[in-house]
């Protein structure tokens, strides 16, 4: 008898590592893919196709490994646009996480005639969804004369209700202990949100940081909407790597290994910041989730 | 401006002046000085002269567009045009233009790919919660698409999936004996293959939301389960289910809402076609491929009012659950 159970247990546990296997290969194989053709020449990619082969990086021709990176660092000098999304995403990130937290701050720890209705305001905005007011920002932004230049992509992102929202749940929380003992050394209430808000929130600061630098990075419509297309004439041009994408995906001559290539240059960053900052991805998701 | 528009600005201003008049009349309790109220305001500044710009304006000024003619390249020379945004947009969904396909395949998108992606997601997120050796790989391996952009996706799928012999998919076919499909250029397939490869992107994601509701659980509940001889099945259906009931119908909302936003896949995948146009990326056509600002603002406020409404219904649901 007993040695049934252990069969049946065993088989079992062979069973859903199967199961497990069979979905990890379908989760996995796009992405596997996509590495192994970064690293071919086009006519090897079209041969191997039906072969399991193709899911193999080059190894028949290792001297060709990276050249369709390097093919689209000198010809197509995907770096420039590397670069870009690099300081737009710094940029936005610094300055929405100010701008939000110095707004938290207010909403949590300061009494002004206003204020209930700015945090209730706050709360319908966010329900508003964004992509039915892409129209009307566009003109916005256009009246301004703003598009076609780089702050049409780092001035409206600079401020989200989301984030707001979520810094003023924090901070309420931060004990007024802490911010008296503080003013009572002589500290101004720029120091307190430095030195006491900021420093007692660094939880929440990288989980919000994180989200929005894993957005902006990721935002493909509106730099295409408010940005020149690259010109092609040697310019420095203004796309992020992910709008770029397209740009690429167009260009006549360009092989599907160097668009796998491209793709897996603009998925890098991205895992190293979930590798990074895991901690605070599941914690700022289930958190939200949970509350 | 019309007087809806005007109308909803006093409003608007009322609401203001009450919870004003509202704050002044508690503030007595707090000992309030205007040097701290200043303070606050100084904080809230930057912030707020932001969101009136890009968040605030928008808003309202759709509320506006919609009852013009409005085109993008003549700024001064926008008529009031009551409601004929909405009765041609009444006339296109009688007549099955671009917004009746719009709103179709948006709704046959949040119909199949919201309780597909969470369906996944659940089952992956049970696979994955017994500590197994390798269960880390196996973790990693489901969340891994999330890790890439929309486009990257978007992108890498168009590629895998050519619709000719050369392509990933379609060679493994041939080989097979399955003819060449046309995936992502058959009217028939598109939306599927949309629906599919969005699930197997966005599923990782609420996997890691099922697993944090599945920890929350009280390990105690499954073992006085099984002094009462209850089998797994059983305490699935009594112990995990009712636990993940409000985390599941946060899911739902957050996956419903990103649904109804659908716009970078078909954009990349098939480009502007009657069989995968979506409300977001109609919107975009309309409003700036096309520049009718008024036409597609009209749009963009009957998706608001739609999405608004549904995303209450849920919100209500939730919290007489919670």
């Amino acid at each position: 008898m007993k040695g049934m159970t252990v069969n049946n247990k065993g088989f079992r546990l062979l069973f859903i590592y199967l199961f497990m296997s069979v979905l990890a290969v379908l989760f996995l194989f796009p992405t596997v893919w996509m590495l192994a053709a970064s690293t071919k020449p086009d006519v090897l990619i079209y041969s191997e196709t039906g072969k399991l082969s193709s899911f193999i990086p080059n190894i028949t021709d290792g001297s060709v490994f990276l050249r369709n990176y390097a093919i689209l660092l000198t010809d197509y000098k995907i770096w420039r646009f590397m670069l870009n999304s690099s300081f737009y995403s710094a940029f936005i990130v610094v300055g929405n996480i100010i701008v939000s937290s110095m707004a938290g701050y207010a909403l949590a720890k300061f009494h002004f005639p206003g204020k209930t209705f700015l945090l209730g305001l706050i709360v319908f905005l966010i329900v508003v969804p964004i992509e039915t007011t892409i129209i009307p920002l566009y003109t916005i932004v256009h009246r301004l004369g703003l598009t076609g230049t780089i702050f049409a992509v780092l001035i409206p992102p600079l401020v989200s209700v989301f984030n707001i929202f979520l810094f003023r749940q924090s901070f309420v929380s931060v004990p007024r202990e802490l911010e008296e003992a503080a003013i009572m050394d002589g500290a101004s209430k720029l120091q307190v949100y430095y030195h006491i808000i900021l420093a007692t929130s660094k939880p929440i600061i990288a989980t919000i940081a994180t989200l929005n630098f894993i957005g902006v990075w990721n935002d493909y419509i509106w730099p295409i909407m408010v940005l020149p297309a690259p010109s092609g004439n040697g310019d420095w041009p203004l796309y992020p790597i992910q709008a770029a994408l397209n740009t690429l995906a167009q260009q006549p001559m360009i092989e599907t290994g160097q668009i796998m290539a491209a793709l897996t240059l603009a998925t890098i960053p991205l895992i190293v910041v979930y590798a990074l900052a895991q901690k605070y991805i599941v914690e700022g998701f289930s958190t939200a989730g949970i509350k | 401006m019309n007087t809806f528009t005007l109308g909803l600005i006093a409003v608007f201003i009322l609401i203001l002046a009450v919870c004003v008049l509202w704050d002044i009349r508690k503030s007595g309790e707090f000992k309030f000085k205007w040097s701290h109220s200043l303070a606050g305001y100084l904080f809230m500044a930057p912030a707020l002269v932001l969101i009136v710009l890009f968040v605030i304006q928008p808003i309202v000024l759709s509320l506006w567009y919609g009852f013009t003619d409005y085109y993008l390249l003549e700024p001064n020379n926008i008529h009031y045009i009551g409601l004929n945004n909405f009765s041609s947009l009444t006339k296109d969904l009688s007549g099955q233009g671009d917004f009746y396909h719009a709103l179709k395949n948006t709704l046959y998108f949040m119909l199949f790919c919201v309780p597909l992606q969470i369906a996944v997601a659940l089952g992956l997120a049970l696979l994955v919660n017994k500590p197994r050796k390798g269960g880390g790989f196996f973790k990693v391996a489901f969340f891994s698409p999330v890790v890439m952009s929309l486009a990257v996706t978007s992108f890498l799928w168009l590629y895998m999936l050519r619709p000719d012999e050369k392509g990933l998919i379609n060679g493994l076919l041939v080989k097979m004996g399955i003819p060449v499909q046309g995936f992502f250029t058959d009217p028939d397939q598109a939306m599927n293959l949309i629906i599919l490869l969005s699930a197997w992107q966005g599923a990782g994601m609420q996997m890691i939301i099922f697993l944090a509701g599945l920890k929350n659980i009280s390990r105690d509940l499954y073992e006085a389960a099984q002094l009462d001889g209850a089998n797994r099945w059983k305490s699935f259906l009594n112990i995990t289910m009712p636990g993940l009931k409000p985390i599941t119908l946060f899911i739902l909302i957050t996956t419903f809402i990103a649904a109804s936003r659908l716009m970078i896949q078909p954009m990349i995948l098939t480009g502007y076609k009657e069989f995968t146009v979506t409300l977001s990326y109609l919107i975009y056509n309309e409003g700036y491929v096309f520049k009718m600002v008024g036409y597609a603002s009209a749009i963009a406020l009957l998706v608001t009012v739609l999405i608004g409404s549904m995303t209450l219904v849920q919100r209500y649901v939730l919290r007489e659950v919670d």
